[in-house]
């Protein structure tokens, strides 16, 4: 397995952004209403754009894909968050390796932490897992979190400082400044953070969303954190972006609020859904109440350009931060994650 | 969401249900007589599986390969049937392969059944799809069976060989590593501490058929013995848990048909291939075929066989088992279900306590009446609150609160989010049970989605007759029943399962509800008016504030208080499940945490012992 294969995925995409200096990968399932065990008919997993803006498809054929992470020292190297576990490669995607074993499944999120690139943080429904030797071993390293409350959606290393890494949990933002050696809760919440995002221009600005608390914005390293005004409380929102060319502006996105921005620094915040399919059509047919059902969302560092997936329907960007749309194919989609990854290095 | 069952081989098999099918399609019943000469059952037994080969076999259509699946495969190699035609149509297959264990496991046992018989092409065609096509684990625990059993039988067949040649990136020796540890853990799980999908209606066959190929064809003698002890283990809880041969009470999982037809399910394909006591479901249920190309190596113990056809004994089994695993928002990871079936010649009533079991296709309690002739027979009653919640859902799958209901809806549960749906468990359900009385509370928070109850009433029911009292009277075949509902209702209809257009519906919308069901022989009563005197001559007291409570006599004389909220007093005594046993009843029998179950019946005794890996035979002086 672990073939590298080529996809056209007949996308009609300009390229000019992608002539600067980030790959782009996403993480995407296109098989709409996959059922275990059938075949699976179109493609899934990781992508990389070319030039020519096509897709080529790395690794498994896997619909549950939900991040991957990439060891800053040879982008050859890295690793993939998924329903079997945590699967690695070392050649750029040729032949891969669950490196996990049953004890760990349906990994929500991981990160390689920058400065210590072989450690390798996963998180999981049932807690959080450290691999301090490039994903051989996965000792899991919760001293700190409760033994329920747990539940583990994203995982974010802060990239100023080795083995210091927030975790987005059922019960609030756990911090580690000891390589998860002990954790402590940074910011309670009743329900599950979906979230964490590290600004790309201030290293002490982070955000963060949530299933109960809203958005949320901490300026000085995610010790403290307050409510962002706007961003509904009451509804889950599924994830955060900076926007690199541009520090003041956010994005986020969830399945009821479709994509929401501020161009302020969080201040103020406006739907930016015209343009983006409508309520309740296709896959989201069955959706009660209605919603847009925008599943992630991302900023090109190199052009601004913002992405948007609708669950079940496309990719979308926008070159004017959610005023206008554009469909980029990807028919049917769910894109799990976005990833700009700086060409600077190998 | 990621959910999930696969419908595809199950269709296959059902659309040409008809053909052949002898026990499917005659008229007449299986004698429900016990047999006494071991040979005579085993001759049966082995004539029934052949029954199911060559169904599956003979629908083999060579002029248009393209409809032929594994099972069709299968089939012919147990009938050492045209290996050349096999092996084409195994490479065939093997070029659009399928993802994950309900993929997996037809594919091992078409690899084990063709050892002999494929071409060195064919064998070669699976082996490289190991290697190149990546297999998803699932997320729910008959996911899990099928899909270790596969990784571990395949990766024994295909020793020593390494990583690059798997598609896990891993050695032979590591899969296999990695496919015992977790099989072990599973076991240990089950036997400690309880099943997880307990009484599975349909799921049966995803954890027989597997158990079924461990038990045949693992090398490891202790792996292969344990195959057969976690085997034997499921089909001791259907022997239990069913009425001439379909399941009573409640299950982990079940879907719309199987539950308002008991035995139009998979768990009556096994107990007519095991016992012969019921006839067998259109196409076996599909997913049963692949029980039979490896079922001779299967000898079904007499005390097995006994404990399944007699019921001519009433008897009370307390069994303790869990839920699916809770992700978030519960202070455990599984939760103890405290099952309760009482068994009688007429009639069975079985419930466990009540909350979420599995929060998608559980089904909490039942009365089931024995029919002469199960087929198209709705035979059982309940009620039920219809739950439909994203947090539920969330609480058991790792996934956004929003695609939840759809999800579960557009991946094979269409009723889930449906207020007339009749599958399902709730949290603001709590059930009590003492023989066959039934008090069912419900506690329904205001805003929750759909704030209401349902209650099933089968076209089958005779003599349906609404009590000035406020009990609802019916018989189901020999069983008197007696249904009182709390709190006001209206008569309605149900279109989940085609077949429930026929049957009706009891919705009550108050919140604060509760349903109390008792059942009797006919024979226990001079006629109905009597039963019915009986039953309106019962004290009878509830209230439905500040939370639903009944204090009443039970037809049995005992004076139960049931408050929701509350543990259930049984003549002053409180109920204290944490006393349950892991099998406590007549026949079958195990202490918590001891990974030893006893089979008992009359003399008859077997004892299959995950300690020392050993099942023992004896009779008792």
């Amino acid at each position: 397995m672990k073939f590298l294969r080529s996809v056209l995925l007949s996308l009609t995409v300009a390229t000019s952004a992608l002539a600067a200096g980030h790959d782009f990968y996403i993480c995407a399932a296109t098989n709409r209403n996959y059922v275990v065990g059938s075949v699976i008919v179109t493609i899934n997993g990781v992508f990389r754009r070319e030039a020519n803006g096509e897709w080529t498809h790395l690794g498994n054929n896997d619909v549950t894909v939900t991040a991957l992470s990439f060891d800053p020292r040879d982008h050859n190297v890295f690793y993939v968050a998924a329903i079997n576990g945590c699967w690695r490669t070392l050649d750029g995607g040729k032949t891969w390796r669950c490196t996990t074993s049953w004890d760990m499944t349906e990994l929500k999120d991981l990160d390689v932490d920058p400065n210590a690139p072989d450690h390798v943080y996963i998180a999981l429904p049932d807690g959080i897992a450290v691999s301090p030797d490039r994903g051989n071993t996965w000792p899991r390293l919760e001293n700190g979190l409760p033994d329920r409350g747990k539940y583990t959606q994203t995982i974010r290393v802060d990239r100023t400082k080795a083995g210091r890494v927030l975790a987005g949990c059922e019960t609030g933002i756990y911090l580690t400044e000891n390589s998860a050696q002990s954790w402590r809760r940074v910011f309670p919440t009743k329900d599950t953070i979906t979230d964490l995002q590290q600004s790309p221009s201030d290293p002490k600005l982070w955000l963060a969303v949530s299933q109960s608390a809203g958005a949320l914005i901490s300026r000085d390293g995610g010790l403290t954190w307050t409510p962002l005004a706007g961003p509904p409380a009451d509804k889950a929102l599924y994830n955060i972006t900076f926007d690199p060319t541009n520090p003041a502006r956010f994005a986020l996105c969830s399945w009821s609020v479709g994509v929401m921005t501020s161009e302020d620094g969080g201040a103020t915040w406006v739907e930016r859904n015209a343009g983006l399919p409508g309520k309740k059509a296709g896959f989201r047919m069955d959706s009660d109440p209605p919603a847009h059902c925008v599943w992630r969302v991302g900023v090109d560092p190199d052009s601004g350009r913002l992405y948007a997936s609708v669950i079940g329907e496309a990719l979308y960007s926008s070159d004017d931060f959610g005023r206008t749309w554009k469909n980029e194919g990807l028919e049917g989609s769910a894109v799990n994650r976005f990833v700009f990854l700086p060409r600077a290095t190998k | 969401m990621k959910i999930f069952l696969t419908a595809l081989l199950f269709l296959l098999a059902a659309t040409a249900a008809l053909r052949a099918q002898p026990s499917f399609s005659a008229t007449t019943v299986p004698s429900r007589e016990i047999v006494t000469d071991a040979a005579a059952r085993r001759a049966a037994y082995l004539k029934r599986v052949q029954e199911v080969i060559d169904y599956r076999a003979n629908l083999v259509n060579r002029a248009d390969p393209a409809g032929i699946d594994l099972a069709a495969v299968a089939t012919m190699l147990a009938r050492h049937e045209d290996p050349k035609f096999c092996s084409e149509q195994v490479i065939r297959l093997m070029k659009a392969p399928g993802t994950g264990p309900f993929w997996m496991f037809p594919v091992v046992c078409v690899t084990y059944m063709g050892r002999d018989q494929l071409s060195s092409e064919a064998k070669q065609a699976m082996r490289d799809m190991w290697r190149t096509t990546y297999q998803i684990r699932g997320d729910t625990e008959n996911h899990w069976a099928m899909y270790y059993i596969s990784l571990y039988l395949i990766s024994e067949m295909y020793p020593n060989e390494p990583a690059s040649s798997w598609y896990t990136g891993k050695s032979s020796a590591e899969n296999l590593a990695e496919a015992k540890e977790y099989l072990i853990h599973w076991m240990d799980l089950a036997t400690t501490v309880g099943q997880g999908e307990y009484n599975p209606v349909h799921y049966i066959g995803e954890y027989a058929c597997p158990l079924m190929y461990l038990a045949s064809w693992a090398k490891d003698p202790a792996m292969k013995t344990r195959g057969h002890m976690m085997l034997e283990w499921i089909f001791s809880d259907l022997a239990e848990g069913t009425l001439n041969g379909v399941p009573v009470g409640s299950h982990s999982r079940t879907t719309d048909e199987a539950l308002i037809e008991p035995a139009n399910s998979l768990a009556a394909y096994f107990s007519w291939l095991l016992f012969g006591n019921v006839p067998p479901p259109a196409g076996f249920g599909g997913w049963g075929v692949y029980f039979a190309p490896a079922a001779p190596n299967y000898e079904v113990p007499e005390v097995l066989y006994r404990i399944a056809m007699d019921r001519d004994h009433d008897y009370l089994q307390k069994d303790l088992k869990r839920t699916r695993r809770r992700w978030r928002y519960s202070d455990v990871l599984f939760a103890p279900i405290y099952k309760t079936t009482y068994v009688r010649h007429d009639y069975a009533v079985g419930s466990y306590q009540g909350g979420v079991s599995d929060p998608i296709q559980s089904h909490v309690w039942d009365v089931t009446w024995a029919v002469p002739n199960p087929r198209g027979q709705h035979n059982l009653m309940f009620s039920m609150h219809p739950e439909s919640s994203p947090h539920t859902m969330q609480m058991y799958f790792a996934d956004y609160p929003d695609t939840t209901a759809g999800g579960a809806v557009n991946l094979s549960k269409p009723s889930y989010d449906s207020p007339d749906k009749l599958v399902g468990s709730s949290p603001y359900e709590q059930v009590f049970q003492d023989l066959d009385t039934i008090v069912a509370l419900y506690d329904i928070p205001p805003g929750t989605k759909f704030p209401h109850i349902n209650g099933f009433f089968s076209k089958d029911l005779t003599k349906l007759t609404e009590d000035k009292s406020g009990w609802i009277f019916a018989q189901g075949g020999n069983a008197y029943l007696a249904y009182r509902p709390l709190a006001p209702y209206v008569w309605t209809q149900s279109h989940w399962a085609q077949a429930a257009i026929r049957d009706s519906r009891l919705q009550s919308d108050s919140l604060k509800n509760g349903t109390i069901v008792q059942a009797a022989s006919t024979g226990e009563f001079k006629n109905f008016e009597a039963f019915k005197a009986a039953i309106n001559a019962l004290p009878l007291e509830f209230s439905l504030e500040p939370v639903p409570t009944v204090k009443m006599r039970t037809l049995r004389g005992k004076n139960i208080v049931v408050a929701y909220g509350a543990a259930p007093l049984v003549d002053g005594r409180v109920l204290d499940y944490t006393k349950w046993k892991l099998f406590e009843g007549p026949y079958l029998n195990a202490e918590k945490g001891s990974r030893k179950l006893t089979l008992t019946y009359g003399k008859l005794q077997r004892v299959l012992d995950f300690n020392t890996v050993k099942i023992t035979d004896s009779v008792i002086p």
